[in-house]
């Protein structure tokens, strides 16, 4: 499904502030994989994901998703397979534009955009059964620009907007960070309704240990641009977050000070 | 003010409106400060006016005119987006060359002469209509026909991706847009209208002059923040016809302004400008001015009750 070889990515090279984000990365993800990507802050794990979505496009290595090589596609292209949630609540909608207009906008995902009309009759009542699903009332608010929607709302709606069209992949970019511990529990639970039923292959960030141990069937540790730990579904169910600080530990006994109090307590 | 000054303000207000038009869809739609327009609007005058000089019907002597404007805003979309030079900067580089290229166009003249020469008013002065109503009758029909479909192409699925591209680039390249194509089209698309409007007014004043485009932004953005002061909307039709009412009101207002006389002292028609740049200012500052008294006055009644 998703195939990575040797991705290596800088920057600032050849400056005396070059860092090195990620380390010839390998990484094979199979088809309808739910996998939880955990590690400190600079550990590389958006990078990776900017790397696959093609936000920053690697300098070494290979990313071929469902059999095509897709290195060298621009971001826009790569959008066709790729539906993505951000980490900030306000980066995956249009505030000015209403909520119809931006799930239309969603609807077209990796199509042309022609000269026929941007929002349909046809669309409005499949958009109306579609948030009904999320019970915020936002089916009766389509009028209403994005822009007056809470965190949450608009994190649920960007959810909604990527899948809406099926993504190959999911890239999901700590995209409960921002929100209430709550509105996070909601959004969590939408994000795994979505992703079940539809058999999604997904690629979630987290900051949260706990997160990372109650949701998806893979973790993957990372540290300093490399994967130090891949647990499968089996494992997994077994480890609590205890364990992964003394994995942590084990990996990087040269660093003790790695792991924040925000991974632990996220 | 005359009624030869009021006939003559809403003219111009209308010609102009379509520029004004050209210039919403960079500034608003694409939140794109673009400074072409100052040149694509002499381009399109002197590209009209060396057709209709060569024998071109008057009114497919605008085809060539926005054609080239778009040619103009294609290039300064291609500066920032593929060259990745800074927005304003590179439309500041190509109104400068616009420059030397609308001399090139006009023969290496500065300005060429259309006395005499047919323009697209001919029909309407044919019906026998009052002299003052002439232009405005065949202004009102291209404003009203712009405007149409300048509402229609924003609710396509191009103009949509257009908006989403000025309100949220990173979103609407996930969302697979190509916002370098966006970008260049809509410029294009914007400045085809500033050279629409500078055909217009060339065969309006009977010339085309290489200077006539100087401050062309200034009063595009007059004319938009003024429709928006007055008719607050959210609705795109709304939002367009009130870019070309801005644009009228405030011709309106320059004409009271040149008949303003207070104890011998009068403004001049070279003192516009000046005047222009501090409306905008005003309008641009205003709202915030507004909302911070209106937080202070707040936060003062707050602190009044015990």
């Amino acid at each position: 499904m998703l195939k990575i070889r040797g991705l290596s990515k800088y920057f600032a090279r050849g400056t005396v502030n070059e860092v090195q984000a990620l380390r010839r990365v390998d990484l094979d993800i199979g088809t309808g994989e739910f996998v939880c990507v955990i590690g400190s802050n600079g550990a590389g794990k958006s990078t990776l994901l900017a790397s696959i979505s093609g936000a920053a496009p690697p300098d070494e290595g290979r990313i071929v998703l469902d059999g095509t090589d897709i290195t060298a596609w621009p971001e826009y292209r790569r959008a066709r397979h790729i539906g993505r949630v951000f980490q900030d609540p306000l980066s995956g909608t249009c505030a000015s534009m209403t909520i119809e207009e931006n799930m239309a906008l969603a609807l077209r995902r990796g199509k042309r955009r022609t000269l026929r009309a941007g929002v349909t009759r046809f669309e409005r009542g499949r958009f109306r059964e579609t948030l009904q699903r999320l019970d915020l009332g936002l089916e009766k608010r389509l009028g209403d620009p994005a822009g007056f929607l809470s965190g949450g709302q608009r994190q649920s709606l960007t959810l909604l907007m990527a899948t809406l069209v099926r993504p190959t992949l999911l890239l999901l970019d700590e995209h409960t960070a921002a929100l209430d511990p709550r509105t996070a529990g909601l959004v969590m639970k939408l994000t795994c309704d979505i992703v079940e039923e539809n058999r999604l292959t997904t690629v979630m960030i987290t900051h949260n240990m706990q997160q990372a141990l109650a949701y998806g069937q893979r973790l993957i540790m990372m540290h300093r641009g490399e994967i130090i730990l891949d647990f499968s579904a089996e494992e997994k169910s077994r480890l609590t977050v205890q364990d992964l600080i003394h994995h942590f530990h084990a990996a990087n006994p040269a660093v003790p000070g790695a792991i924040s109090d925000r991974l632990v307590l996220g | 003010m005359s009624l030869y000054a009021f006939s003559g303000a809403i003219e111009l207000g209308l010609v102009y409106g379509l520029m004004a038009l050209g210039v919403y869809i960079t500034f608003r739609v694409l939140d794109f400060p673009d400074l072409t327009v100052d040149g694509s609007l002499t381009l399109g005058a002197a590209v009209t006016a060396v057709c209709i000089t060569k024998g071109l019907n008057p009114f497919l002597a605008l085809v060539p005119a926005m054609a080239a404007g778009f040619l103009a805003g294609t290039v300064t979309g291609f500066l920032t987006t593929k060259l990745r030079i800074l927005h304003l900067l590179s439309s500041i580089l190509t109104m400068t060359a616009l420059y030397s290229v609308n001399i090139r166009v006009m023969g290496g003249r500065p300005n060429i002469a259309l006395l005499g020469r047919p323009t697209v008013f001919d029909p309407i002065r044919a019906l026998d209509v009052s002299p003052y109503l002439v232009s405005n009758i065949l202004f009102l029909a291209l404003v009203a026909a712009v405007v149409a479909a300048l509402v229609w192409l924003i609710r396509t699925e191009y103009g949509q991706a257009l908006l989403a591209t000025g309100a949220n680039p990173k979103m609407i390249t996930s969302l697979g847009v190509n916002t370098h194509f966006t970008v260049i089209t809509g410029v294009g698309i914007s400045n085809a209208l500033v050279a629409l409007s500078g055909g217009l007014i060339a065969q309006n004043q009977g010339t085309a002059d290489v200077g006539m485009g100087v401050g062309t932004i200034v009063a595009g953005l007059a004319s938009i923040v003024v429709g928006e002061t007055i008719f607050n909307s959210r609705r795109i039709t709304t939002i367009v016809i009130s870019v070309v009412l801005g644009s009228v009101i405030y011709r309106l207002a320059i004409a009271a302004a040149l008949s303003f006389r207070v104890a011998g002292h009068s403004f001049e028609a070279s003192d516009l400008k000046l005047l222009t740049t501090v409306l905008v200012v005003a309008s641009l500052v205003l709202p915030r001015v507004r909302k911070s008294l209106r937080a202070r006055s707040g936060a003062a009644a707050r602190n009044g009750r015990p």
